[in-house]
């Protein structure tokens, strides 16, 4: 990752998260807001929902007032009282109900028996077992024809003054009926849902109330039990912890209500227990207000926050797209030429623009390869002058040597004129000799400068290193022998030759790989005229094949390691200090490497590294 | 006995006065209103003005000549000769003759007659069977075997027959009936009759306080309403039966959960409340007057012996049905409520639904005050098919024993019919089993000359 990315990133990221910071702030307190104004609108909503059950309430209670002052009902009291006879009254409940409008109405004789009953006619006679009255209304489950039994709001109300000494006073039990269209008949505020959810079995057991305590009971929740207007509640079962929690704290509850995955589809509900007048929750009426409208606000918002941010972060990644561009453009450019430097091109520069500490690095960097350059150009031509001094000196140490003979010889001539002519004869034959053979060897000096000079382009052929080194051996290790054997025993090089089993596949000119070897070879027998052990080896290095020549001569010291392969240097007496640079432009020319593993007194060795390569030779 | 002398005493009641006041006049149509419909059979008050029997019921409870105008019996019972009264037509003028009687009769019975064949030979008809039928002239009294001409009319809605009145139209629910001028009894006084169907007690009071209907029907569980409202009021005392039928199969096939619902019933409280105290609690098929065994049978409700009898043993959900008006339901109601109180779960269901039920409740109608064949109409209307042989009371207190022991059907009450008079109607009498007798009623309000 270069600089500019960096920047970008790092200004990118700082930009977002400060964006994503401002963002989520505004989100959570939009949120907290919203839920704030939903608590209170559905607190409101509840409170007015309890009051409009306590209107009913009061409805109610009028309803069975106004019965209980009737004329009919006062003249049923005076005929039941005279005669004793219910039995004419078993329909006046059902009639009396349908006028004020109740779901439940019993007449209650002294005694206690019903006189006449609205929800269950055929129940006269039996005993009803309520107590109390002229109380505000209750809530009771009525047991019905069907086998079921109904919730309802219901008051208890004396027919005549109970203290007016008659007896057992006759009483009226009557309510209204808590089901679908009790709710109907509730205000309900768009997107509320009021729903009734009644148990079937509230009643709880001794040991339901020894485990649980006095309120509790045991709580098998039916979604089907839970009714709204129109019919069972969509995904009732949601509602569960929440009526659960209402039936048995006894307390009103609320909660947020997750119906689907949708966060649309939740609702803030509450669940208010419907108590009976001991206490006992005989119902859990639910108020779910919808938080659809809410959520989609939210989400509305939401979105466009979103986009908001999204937007300021693209802003702020082209904003930091240029700003990085500015702050590293010359920073680049400088590693650039750095770069170009290190390659070798002294000769980069970089714009010096504005006056701030990257344009003084921009001209300090340019200053400094101006120097470089300098520095090099003064370098290269000492270098040049000091190659030339030096060639001038090898080419008069090399020329002198000849010329020395060619002048005595010359002299020796000039003296023989004087001898006889036998004698100048033979001095002149002699020095004729001299003469050709100094010459021969002048032109022999002046061959390897001029080879030197013309080195020719390699002609790369796919060969096998081994078969190079065998090339060599063959060609070398006998005349090593020979050699050895010619002056004494001690004197003996011993040759060893140590290739790989497998071929070592190189690119290489036959010829110069040859040359460049038998060079090193030669070199190896100069360095050990008391004898020793000339080592050829090949073997492969992953990409590299290497080629080891070593003797166990006296070995080189690191000022002459360093200088080795510079043209005309040279440690031997009569060399010209051309071998080795020959070697090394062969090894140049194969794309190789040669270096020297030397210590004075232990020998050297050259090594020379090639690129390997694959398949069958070409 | 009893109860001749009280509708004879009534009817008297209410004839004599009217009669002592002016003769009756021809002329006039009368409103009648009933709750269900006039064609039902049994209780239908179009059925027996429009059509007659071969025989008609005597207010003694015998068959007596009506189209046929003797009768004899051969064969051990097992043939009966009945001999057609010459000169009737039906109302279309046709000539009545056997082959159209035979006709009828196999129309209205097809493969279900008590009788094996019937064949009109000269101007009798021979009917025969297997087995003896030796009230066949009662049986043939009953409102299921009254004669309509077969292919005339609508056999259902508008049959044509021979009696007092033909079908004129039915329209806006009134179904309006004319006088039959040629009647082989002769002409009724009234030149019409119109029947209000399918009308509610409450709009029937209420026609009858405002002189839009001369007569409406009063339900048992009103009638005492009736008196406090000071109406006209013609009743038939013990003429139906309340009896609860109960299914020998399923949840029920346990003879001892039977008895124990007939030991739950509380009588007492569906004749007192529910029928305000005119029914007669019975625990006989048929009524203790008629048999004078009724005594012997037990009907007070014992609910320890009930739950001694179930024994423990809680059947399924028990599903009961009532055929009638409100009453009925009522009625059911309460005798569910008393079986609830007995151990049993009993489920109100309506009636005509086509699931079983294990429980009817039902009104039967006695058709005759004669034991044998009031037996044997209140077994065939409840659908058992048992053959009363015995006439004797030992006999018939033996069959009936027999079947009271089953519990398939239990006795409950004997209750009234009663209808509601207004002041133009006169000289109105009730049959047997209830129903007004329109031929001889005559209006008051009919001047002399609108008399044909």
């Amino acid at each position: 990752m270069n600089l500019r990315q960096k920047l970008l990133l790092l200004l990118s990221l700082m930009v977002a998260f400060i964006v994503a910071a401002v963002a989520w702030t505004v989100l959570v307190r939009m949120r907290q807001v919203f839920e704030q104004r939903d608590q209170e609108e559905t607190a409101l909503f509840v409170s007015q929902f309890q009051r409009e059950f306590q209107h009913r309430s009061a409805e109610v209670a009028a309803a069975v007032d106004r019965i209980a002052a009737s004329e009919r009902m006062r003249s049923i009291a005076f005929q039941l009282a005279q005669s004793g006879d219910a039995s004419p009254f078993v329909t006046e409940a059902q009639a009396l109900a349908r006028d004020a409008q109740l779901d439940f109405l019993e007449i209650i004789g002294p005694d206690g028996k019903i006189v006449s009953s609205a929800q269950w006619p055929a129940r006269f006679g039996y005993f009803e077992p309520i107590a109390g009255a002229d109380e505000p209304a209750f809530l009771k489950t009525e047991d019905l024809p069907d086998g079921s039994s109904a919730l309802g709001l219901f008051a208890i109300r004396h027919v005549g003054h109970p203290e007016s000494g008659a007896g057992q006073p006759i009483r009226l039990f009557g309510g209204k009926r808590l089901d679908k269209s009790f709710l109907a008949d509730l205000p309900v505020a768009p997107g509320m849902q009021v729903a009734l959810y009644r148990h079937e079995d509230q009643s709880p057991t001794v040991a339901q109330q020894d485990h649980f305590g006095p309120y509790r009971f045991r709580f098998d929740f039916d979604p089907k039990r839970l009714i709204s207007t129109s019919g069972e509640v969509p995904h009732a079962d949601h509602y569960e912890p929440l009526i659960r929690s209402a039936f048995q704290t006894g307390q009103q509850t609320n909660s947020i209500l997750y119906l689907t995955s949708r966060r649309e589809d939740s609702v803030n509900a509450t669940a208010i227990p419907l108590k009976s007048d001991t206490g006992e929750v005989l119902a859990v009426l639910t108020v779910a207000i919808s938080r659809g409208s809410m959520v989609q606000a939210q989400q509305h918002i939401r979105a466009i926050a979103y986009g908001v941010a999204a937007g300021g972060i693209l802003i702020a990644i082209i904003a930091s797209l240029w700003i990085a561009s500015r702050v590293s453009r010359p920073i680049e450019q400088l590693a650039h030429a750095a770069e170009e430097v290190a390659g070798g091109n002294w000769e980069a520069r970089v714009p010096e623009r504005g006056h701030d500490e990257i344009s003084v690095l921009a001209r300090s960097f340019n200053h400094m390869t101006g120097e470089l350059v300098a520095q090099r150009d003064r370098l290269v031509q000492t270098e040049r002058v000091a190659a030339w001094r030096e060639l001038a000196r090898r080419l008069a140490h090399e020329l002198k040597n000849p010329l020395f003979p060619l002048q005595l010889t010359v002299e020796n001539l000039i003296r023989a004129r004087e001898l006889s002519p036998e004698e100048f004869d033979e001095v002149f034959r002699e020095s004729t000799h001299t003469l050709g053979m100094e010459i021969a060897n002048l032109k022999t000096i002046i061959g390897r400068f001029s080879d030197f000079s013309r080195m020719p382009k390699p002609q790369l052929e796919r060969i096998d290193a081994n078969e190079a080194l065998r090339r060599a051996a063959q060609l070398y290790f006998p005349a090593a022998s020979v050699a050895a054997e010619n002056s004494n025993m001690e004197s003996k090089i011993d040759c060893v030759l140590e290739v790989a089993s497998s071929p070592l596949w190189i690119d290489a000119d036959p010829e110069l790989l040859h040359r460049a070897l038998t060079n090193l070879v030669l070199n190896a027998m100069d360095a050990m005229p008391d004898g020793g052990t000339l080592t050829l080896s090949a073997k492969s290095l992953e990409d590299k094949v290497e080629i080891r020549v070593s003797d166990t001569g006296e070995g080189l010291t690191p000022e002459e390691c360093e200088r080795l392969f510079t043209p005309y240097y040279t440690t031997k007496q009569h060399g010209t200090g051309l071998g080795l640079a020959i070697v090394q432009s062969v090894v140049a020319d194969h794309n190789g490497a040669i270096a020297v593993e030397s210590s004075r007194g232990g020998g050297a060795t050259f090594v020379i590294t090639l690129p390997s390569v694959d398949g069958i030779p070409t | 006995m009893l109860r001749q002398t009280a509708i004879s005493c009534l009817v008297a009641a209410l004839v004599l006065p009217a009669g002592a006041r002016t003769r009756p006049h021809y002329g006039g149509t009368l409103h009648v209103e009933v709750e269900g419909d006039p064609w039902q059979r049994s209780s239908g008050l179009a059925r027996s003005l429009v059509l007659d029997g071969l025989t008609a019921m005597s207010p003694d409870g015998t068959a007596q000549p009506a189209l046929a105008v003797d009768w004899k019996s051969e064969n051990g019972n097992h043939r009966w000769q009945f001999r057609l009264r010459p000169g009737v037509h039906f109302q279309d003028g046709s000539l009545l003759n056997s082959a159209a009687v035979v006709a009828s009769l196999t129309d209205i019975c097809g493969a279900g007659c008590p009788w094996t064949a019937i064949r009109a030979i000269g101007s009798s008809v021979i009917f025969t069977s297997d087995s003896p039928l030796a009230n066949l002239p009662e049986l043939l009294a009953g409102d299921d075997y009254r004669i309509a001409l077969a292919g005339a009319g609508n056999p259902v809605t508008a049959p044509v027959g021979t009696g007092p009145f033909q079908f004129t139209a039915f329209s806006n629910g009134i179904l309006t009936l004319a006088a039959n001028e040629n009647c082989w009894q002769g002409r009724p006084f009234l030149d019409a009759i119109e029947i209000r169907a399918n009308r509610s007690i409450q709009y029937q009071w209420l026609d009858l306080s405002v002189g839009r209907a001369d007569l409406v029907e009063v339900p048992a569980e009103q009638l005492r309403q009736a008196h406090d409202q000071r109406l006209t009021v013609v009743a038939a005392s013990s003429v139906s039966l309340l009896a609860l039928a109960v299914s020998d199969s399923g949840a029920l096939a346990n003879p001892n959960l039977r008895a124990a619902i007939a030991l739950a019933i509380d009588r007492g409280a569906l004749s007192n409340v529910i029928f305000q105290k005119q029914g007669e609690i019975t625990a006989s098929l048929l009524p203790a007057e008629v048999t004078g065994y009724g005594f012997l049978l037990r009907a007070e409700r014992d609910l320890n012996k009930a739950h001694e009898l179930r024994g423990g043993v809680a059947p399924p959900l028990l599903t009961f049905a009532a055929e009638g008006g409100p009453a009925m339901q009522l009625a059911a109601q309460r005798i569910a409520l008393n079986l609830r109180d007995a151990g049993f779960n009993v489920q109100v269901v309506a009636s005509g639904a086509s699931q079983h039920v294990d429980l009817t409740l039902r009104r039967v109608a006695l058709e005759s005050i004669q034991p044998q064949p009031a037996l044997e109409s209140i077994l065939r209307a409840a659908g058992l098919a048992i053959q009363v042989s015995e006439s004797t009371p030992e006999g018939l207190y033996k069959i009936e024993r027999q079947i009271l022991d089953a519990h398939t059907l239990i006795p409950l009450l004997y209750l009234p019919r009663a209808w509601a008079l207004g002041g133009r109607a006169r000289d109105l009498r009730l049959s047997l089993e209830g129903t007004p007798q329109l031929a001889n009623v005559s209006l008051s309000d009919v001047q002399p000359e609108a008399a044909p």
